[in-house]
């Protein structure tokens, strides 16, 4: 398949092209879930019987691991957005070991943040 | 040393095959291929003319990436892996189809348009060295593929303009003394233009030339806004 | 401007800046404490004009981005750009789906 070609290459630069798309096609996924989940929110049983299940510590992984999806496009977006617009072109190494350094503390954060949250 | 070289003909499909080449001092990859045809294999097919970074012909994946076969030092590996290069339809071992790579950089009107430049009264067309300057390095460009070889882009549809074509349209544009700017730029906001750009920057990254493409693409991106 | 391609892009850039400042307001706003996502404190923040107005207006920002990057990475396709209509029509009408039915959920409180 062609499509491969989006996620066969090697430079940094083509991995976080390959990641952004990877979880740009996640976070729509999330999306469609979040506005199916919120539905439930018509009926208190509902609601807090979902609750019960997406707000623990088993489940704390899949958080997690959205808030590292959501990070990285989100930093790795503006740095895109920096590039498009015409600048840093030179400097784009820096750039991104900036962005990888950001998007690593804001995972940590954000899942730090959300761990003291779930309580127990 | 070893050359691993994926070959292709119409009868026999595609198939590795391996290489003893002894090597020089000094010896470049595109050596090792004319010694192979020379000496080992006479029916090795591949391109090459200038044999120093002028003409473009040569660019293959060494080792996994795109690179000017003539400019390539073998003393930087300990084995060489070679193929064609991607996203180009392969003829015959290492010469691939680009007669399509040529017909986009047609596409953009790649030439100075300009109504006052006359060749029955030519007139000296005068540039500062700021001018100059401003399209300079987007003239380097020897059309070797390699951006367009590993572009994802490119990879998944044919009709994408590619970034040496988009370069070199962005060449012209910048190039004071011509006058086709609002043609050109019509020609790259379509939407197999300048839009199928994500800045993956790999076109920058494997260009012999260092021309980088993917600013070139951006540049001409806000030149459509406005 | 030429057609659409530039203003997708330009929106693009614009909600994908502003998403990431509606979304860490959205994260703290929901995750900053365990109390903030019981049934209760969720219905009083959705009946909250202020906040009523915040969700709407991540609803729309965040579907418009979320479908636009999809339609791009569908036209970065053969089959797709051969389709380029019917893509870019039905991207619309699911990005139009999302946004209508969030506001439904939003209007219920």
């Amino acid at each position: 398949m062609r499509i491969l070609g989006w996620f066969k290459y090697r430079s940094p630069f083509g991995m976080t092209f390959m990641f952004q798309r990877i979880t740009g096609l996640i976070l729509l996924f999330y999306l469609c879930l979040h506005l199916a989940y919120l539905t439930s929110l018509q009926e208190k049983e509902l609601y807090e019987f979902f609750t019960s299940i997406t707000v623990s510590k088993q489940f704390f992984i899949f958080d997690s691991l959205l808030i590292l999806c959501g990070v990285f496009h989100g930093l790795n977006g503006l740095r895109i957005i920096i590039h498009e617009l015409g600048f840093a072109h030179e400097h784009r190494r820096v750039v991104l070991i900036i962005t990888g350094l950001l998007a690593v503390v804001a995972w940590l954060y954000g899942s730090y943040i959300m761990f003291l949250a779930i309580g127990d | 040393m070893k050359f691993k070289i994926k070959r292709f003909n119409e009868k026999n499909g595609s198939y590795w095959q391996t290489f003893e080449v002894p090597v020089r001092t000094a010896m470049t990859v595109l050596d090792g291929l004319f010694y192979i045809r020379e000496n080992l294999d006479n029916s090795l097919a591949f391109r090459a003319s200038c044999r120093m970074g002028i003409c473009g012909s040569c660019a293959v994946k060494i080792n996994g990436k795109p690179r000017l076969a003539c400019e390539t030092q073998l003393s930087k590996f300990k084995e060489v892996k070679i193929e064609p290069l991607d996203n180009f339809a392969v003829i015959k071992d290492l010469v691939t189809e680009f007669e399509g790579f040529f017909a986009k950089h047609k596409k953009v009107k790649p030439y100075l348009i300009n109504p006052k430049i006359s060749y029955e009264n030519p007139v000296e067309q005068i540039q500062t060295p700021k001018q100059l300057k401003a399209y300079y390095d987007f003239t380097l460009c020897i059309k070797c593929g390699a951006c367009y070889s590993v572009c994802p882009a490119g990879a998944t549809l044919e009709s994408y303009l590619g970034p040496a074509a988009l370069a070199s349209a962005y060449r012209f544009n910048a190039d004071s003394r011509d006058h086709g700017k609002e043609e050109r730029l019509k020609i790259v906001s379509q939407p197999n233009g300048v839009w199928r750009c994500h800045s993956a920057m790999e076109c920058s990254e494997v260009c012999p030339k260092q021309i980088e493409p993917a600013k070139a693409i951006q540049l001409l991106r806000r030149a459509t806004l406005r | 401007m030429r057609g659409f391609e530039p203003l997708a892009w330009v929106l693009q850039a614009i909600t994908g800046i502003a998403m990431v400042f509606l979304i860490t307001v959205h994260f703290f706003a929901t995750h900053s404490a365990h109390d903030l996502l019981s049934y209760e404190s969720a219905v009083e923040r959705l009946k909250s004009f202020d906040y009523k107005l915040f969700y709407a207006l991540l609803l729309i920002v965040v579907s418009f981005h979320a479908f636009n990057g999809l339609r791009a990475v569908i036209l970065d396709t053969e089959g797709g750009m051969k389709r380029k209509r019917l893509v870019n029509v039905s991207i619309a009408m699911l990005a139009i789906l999302a946004i209508a039915y969030g506001l439904f959920l939003l209007m219920r409180f």
